[in-house]
C-alpha cells in the first residue's frame, strides 16, 4: 500500500490534494469534502480532477459546489466582518464546502499495465480516496498527445487552470457528423477555423465549406473590444495550394485582397425543384406553389426555371392554364422566384463548365474549397446555393460510394468530406431537414463518406434526430435551457454538464463531448496566432533566419545544390 | 546557609539537592506535593504568593514525570484554627511591624493532571501512578510546552475534565502555548479547528473562546 497515494502508476508526483471523497453514487455522481486549505473559488465547475482509489484512477470533472454547514447557529450569528481567526477555524470545521464530481473514466493504476486504457465508469472508489488535481500526464493519458500515432491528435485547446494539450482524435472526429455551437460572439467560428486546420493539417477529410460571412478562406477579423480590432490569417494563407477559394462575389473577395481560385455563376439550368422547395420559408411560399413548380418541371425538365422566369406578368396566367396550373398559384411562384434573378451570380448560361464539376475536381485531389458569399449575405443566397452545390456533391459521392462498394479497389474509395455550414437550423430544423439535402446528409451519409460540420447558435432548432446523429459537439457558452437541453440530446450522464456548459466563460471556453474525446472536457481554446501558424507549417510568420533556411531547402529540392 | 534562611519555616525548601540524581534542581521547583490523587495533585508553593499563575504547564519529576495544569491557589493559615484577621495597613507596613504574620501562612495550588513524559515523548493520558507525594513541582520549559501542546489531544482532555473552570483553564493554556509556538497564527486556527470539532453543537462557546483568545 505504501507510497501509491498521490502517485501516478509511473511514480511521478501528482498535483494538489483537493479532498476527499464522502458519498455519492455512480448513477448521481460522487462527492468530495474540499480540504480546509483549499480555496472554494479555485474549484471551477469543467476542472479536471483525478480521484485515486485502490484499485482505479477515476477521471472525473467538477461539476457543482456547495457550501454547508455542521450547525444552525453559526448560520444565524455569522462571524463578524473583522473577525478573520473565527472565520479560518469554522472554514473547514463547522462550516465546509462540498464539491460534486462526475466521474467520466477510470482506468486501472497498478504498475506496468499499460495495456488497458481508459474504460467507462463502472464502478466507483471508497470513502475517502483522496481527489487530486490533475497533471499533464494524466491528461497525456487520456486524450492522447500531438504528434503521437501519425497525427492523429491534435490539440485544440488546454483543461481550464492547466497548460497541457487537450487532443482531440481526428481520425474519429472525421468519421462522423460535428457540431459547433454556442452563442454569437463566444468564438464560434474561431473554433471551427481551428477544427478546419485541424482536419487540413491531417489531411483527415477535405472540406467543402459555405463561408456565409467570409471568415475562413483568407483574413478575417478578430473579435476585440474597442477599436483595435486585428485580423488572423484564413485557411488560405495557412495551406497556401491545399486550400481553393470559390466566390460568389468575386468584387468583395477581390477587395479583400484576395483573387479567388474560381468564380462561381449558377445557371437557371442548375436550379431543381427541390432546391426551391426549402426555400418556402425565406419566399414565404405555400405548398400549391411548389406543386405548380413540379407541373412545370414536368413540361420542361431543367429548363423549368429558365422559361417561368422568361415570361412577363400578364403572360404567365395564361401560361397556366396551358399546362393545366392553378394560375394564383403560379403568378404567386412566378412573383418570388423573380427574386432569383436579382442575384449577380444567377446567369442564364454558364460559360466556363459547371462549377459544381470543378468543386468536386478539387475535392477530388485532396484541395479543400472555402465557398465566399462575399456580400451575397442573405439568408436567401445563402440556402439557395448551399442546396444546389450540396445537392449535387452528395449525388456525386453517392455514386463514387457506390462504385467503390463495388469494385472495392483502394483507389476507388472516395476522400473523407466534411461539408461545414454555418446558420445550420436553416436548413435542419424540423420542417427543412426533411426537404434539405443537409437533413440526409446528417442521417445517412456517414456510410457515403460525407460528414457535416454544423455550425450554429440556436441548436434546439435543429431537428432532433439530427442532433442524436452528432458524433463530436464543441460547444461555447449557451443560455437558454433549450438549447442546452439540445445539445446534450444522446450525451449520457448530463446533469453535470448542463451546469457546467451554462457557466462557460463567454470567450475562448468550450465543452467538447462526444465520438472524438474519450471524455466530456471543458477546455481554454487554442491561441490562434503565430506560434499556432508555424505549427501549421506556415513559412511567412517564421523568424527571419529561420524563414531563408526553409526557403533555401525547398530551392535545392527543386533546382538541385 | 545564613542564619536567616534557618529561621525561616521556609528553609526546608531551600537546601541542596541530595545528590542522588534528580533532575530537579531544587533551587528551580516552585512547590511540593502534599495531596496526589489520580486525577490532580495539590502543591505547597516555596513561596508564600509564589504559586505558578493558572493555567500554567507544571511538572512533577519522578518516572513517568507528571504533568499538571495548574487551576486553583490558595492561601491561608498554616494552622487550621487561626484564621488571618484585617489590620488596615498596607502589606508594607505589616511587613515592617508584624514580619511574624507572613511565616504563619502557606499558598498551596492545585494541578489538573493531563499526561506524562516517558522516556522523552510526551503522552496525553492519566498516568499509571499519581505524582509521588512531596515529589518537587517545577514550571515546564518553553521546549516541553512545546511538546506537550504540539497535538490537539490536551483541548479535549481539558474540556472533558470536570470540576475545573473549564473555559477559563483551556484559555489560560492556550495562551501560554501560543507564546511557545512562534507562528502563532497559523496554530491558533489549528487549535481553533480541533475546538470547532469538539464543540460542534454549541456555537456561542467557540465564539466566546476564540473572542477571548484572540485579544
Amino acid at each position: 500500500m505504501t507510497g501509491r497515494t498521490g502517485h501516478l502508476a509511473g511514480g511521478t508526483q501528482r498535483g494538489v490534494r483537493l479532498g476527499v471523497i464522502t458519498r455519492g453514487s455512480l448513477v448521481e455522481g460522487l462527492e468530495m469534502k474540499l480540504d480546509a486549505a483549499q480555496n472554494i473559488e479555485d474549484m471551477k465547475a469543467g476542472k479536471f480532477v483525478v480521484i485515486e482509489g485502490d484499485k482505479n484512477d477515476f477521471f472525473s470533472m467538477v461539476t457543482d459546489m456547495r457550501l454547508d454547514s455542521t450547525n444552525q447557529e453559526v448560520l444565524l450569528h455569522p462571524p463578524e466582518q473583522g473577525d478573520e481567526l473565527l472565520r479560518q477555524v469554522l472554514s473547514g470545521t463547522s462550516t465546509y464546502n462540498i464539491v460534486s464530481l462526475r466521474p467520466m473514466l477510470m482506468m486501472p493504476r497498478l504498475l506496468g499495465d499499460s495495456l488497458e486504457g481508459p474504460r467507462p465508469v463502472k464502478a466507483i472508489p471508497s470513502h475517502f480516496s483522496t481527489v487530486e488535481e490533475a497533471v499533464e500526464a494524466d491528461v497525456a493519458r487520456i486524450f492522447g498527445r500531438e504528434g503521437d500515432d501519425e497525427g492523429r491528435f491534435f490539440s485544440i485547446g488546454s483543461p481550464l487552470d492547466m497548460e497541457t494539450p487537450v487532443c482531440v482524435d481526428m481520425v474519429r472526429f472525421a468519421e462522423r457528423s460535428n457540431g459547433i455551437f454556442g452563442k454569437t460572439g463566444t468564438g464560434k467560428s474561431f473554433l471551427t477555423r481551428l477544427v478546419l486546420c485541424g482536419l487540413i493539417h491531417y489531411d483527415r477529410a477535405v472540406n467543402l465549406i459555405f463561408d456565409m460571412h467570409n471568415e475562413y478562406g483568407f483574413k478575417a477579423m478578430k473579435e476585440t473590444a474597442g477599436a483595435n480590432a486585428t485580423f488572423v490569417k484564413g485557411l488560405k494563407q495557412l495551406f497556401g495550394n491545399r486550400v481553393a477559394i470559390f466566390s460568389l462575389d468575386p468584387e468583395s473577395t477581390r477587395a479583400r485582397g484576395v483573387q479567388p481560385d474560381h468564380e462561381v455563376y449558377i445557371g437557371y439550368d442548375q436550379v431543381s425543384v427541390e432546391d426551391v422547395a426549402p426555400l418556402q420559408e425565406e419566399l414565404k411560399l405555400n405548398p400549391t406553389a411548389i406543386e405548380s413548380a413540379y407541373l412545370v418541371y414536368a413540361i420542361y425538365k431543367e429548363r423549368w426555371l429558365r422559361t417561368l422566369l422568361s415570361l412577363e406578368g400578364p403572360d404567365v396566367e395564361e401560361f397556366a392554364r396551358e399546362i393545366g396550373a392553378h394560375p394564383g398559384s403560379l403568378v404567386a411562384l412566378h412573383r418570388k422566384l423573380k427574386r432569383l434573378e436579382a442575384f449577380p451570380f444567377m446567369v442564364a448560361k454558364v460559360d466556363d463548365g459547371d462549377v459544381v464539376d470543378r468543386i468536386m475536381e478539387c475535392l477530388n485531389r485532396g484541395i479543400n474549397v472555402v465557398l465566399e458569399f462575399g456580400q451575397q449575405t442573405s439568408m436567401l443566397c445563402y440556402l439557395l446555393v448551399a442546396n444546389i452545390i450540396a445537392r449535387r456533391i452528395h449525388e456525386m459521392y453517392v455514386k463514387k460510394s457506390e462504385r467503390f462498394y463495388a469494385t472495392q479497389r483502394p483507389e476507388d474509395q472516395p476522400r473523407q468530406l466534411m461539408i461545414c455550414i454555418e446558420e445550420a437550423h436553416k436548413f435542419l430544423n424540423a420542417g427543412a431537414a426533411k426537404q434539405t439535402i443537409f437533413g440526409t446528409i446528417a442521417r445517412e451519409m456517414r456510410k457515403y463518406y460525407v460528414s457535416l460540420l454544423i455550425v450554429d447558435q440556436r441548436p434546439s432548432s435543429i431537428e432532433d434526430e439530427v442532433l442524436s446523429q452528432i458524433g463530436t459537439r464543441i460547444t461555447a457558452l449557451l443560455n437558454d435551457e433549450k438549447d442546452i437541453q439540445a445539445v446534450l440530446t444522446g450525451v449520457s450522464g448530463t446533469e453535470g454538464l448542463r451546469s457546467v456548459l451554462a457557466s462557460l466563460d463567454s470567450k475562448q471556453q468550450a465543452l467538447v463531448i462526444g465520438h472524438a474525446v474519450p471524455m466530456p472536457v471543458v477546455i481554454k481554446t487554442r491561441e490562434y496566432g503565430p506560434g499556432f501558424y508555424r505549427e501549421m507549417g506556415s513559412s511567412t510568420d517564421l523568424p527571419g533566419d529561420e524563414r531563408r533556411e526553409k526557403v533555401a531547402a525547398a530551392t535545392a529540392a527543386l533546382f538541385g545544390e | 546557609m545564613t542564619a536567616n534562611q534557618v529561621s525561616s519555616p521556609l528553609s526546608r525548601f531551600r537546601r541542596e539537592p541530595a545528590g542522588n540524581g534528580a533532575s530537579v534542581a531544587a533551587g528551580d521547583h516552585v512547590g511540593e506535593v502534599i495531596e496526589s490523587e489520580t486525577t490532580k495533585f495539590t502543591a505547597q508553593a516555596r513561596e508564600l504568593n509564589g504559586a505558578p499563575s493558572f493555567g500554567c504547564l507544571v511538572q512533577v519529576d519522578g518516572e513517568p514525570v507528571t504533568l499538571g495544569l495548574v487551576f486553583n491557589a490558595s492561601t491561608q493559615s498554616m494552622e487550621a484554627n487561626r484564621r488571618p484577621v484585617a489590620y488596615g495597613k498596607t502589606v508594607e507596613e505589616l511587613r515592617r511591624e508584624q514580619p511574624q504574620i507572613f511565616e504563619l501562612l502557606r499558598t498551596e495550588f492545585t494541578a489538573l493532571v493531563v499526561g506524562y513524559i516517558q522516556g522523552g515523548i510526551a503522552a496525553h493520558m492519566i498516568p499509571p501512578q499519581p505524582a509521588p507525594i512531596h515529589g518537587f513541582v517545577q514550571r515546564c520549559s518553553d521546549a516541553a510546552i512545546r511538546q506537550f501542546t504540539a497535538g490537539d489531544d490536551f483541548v479535549r482532555t481539558i474540556l472533558g475534565a470536570a470540576g475545573v473552570p473549564t473555559d477559563e483553564l483551556l484559555i489560560a493554556t492556550l495562551k501560554q502555548a501560543i507564546a511557545a509556538h512562534s507562528g502563532a497564527g497559523d496554530y491558533l486556527v489549528r487549535i481553533g479547528k480541533e475546538l470547532s470539532r469538539l464543540l460542534s453543537d454549541d456555537y456561542d462557546r467557540l465564539h466566546s473562546l476564540i473572542r477571548r483568545l484572540s485579544q
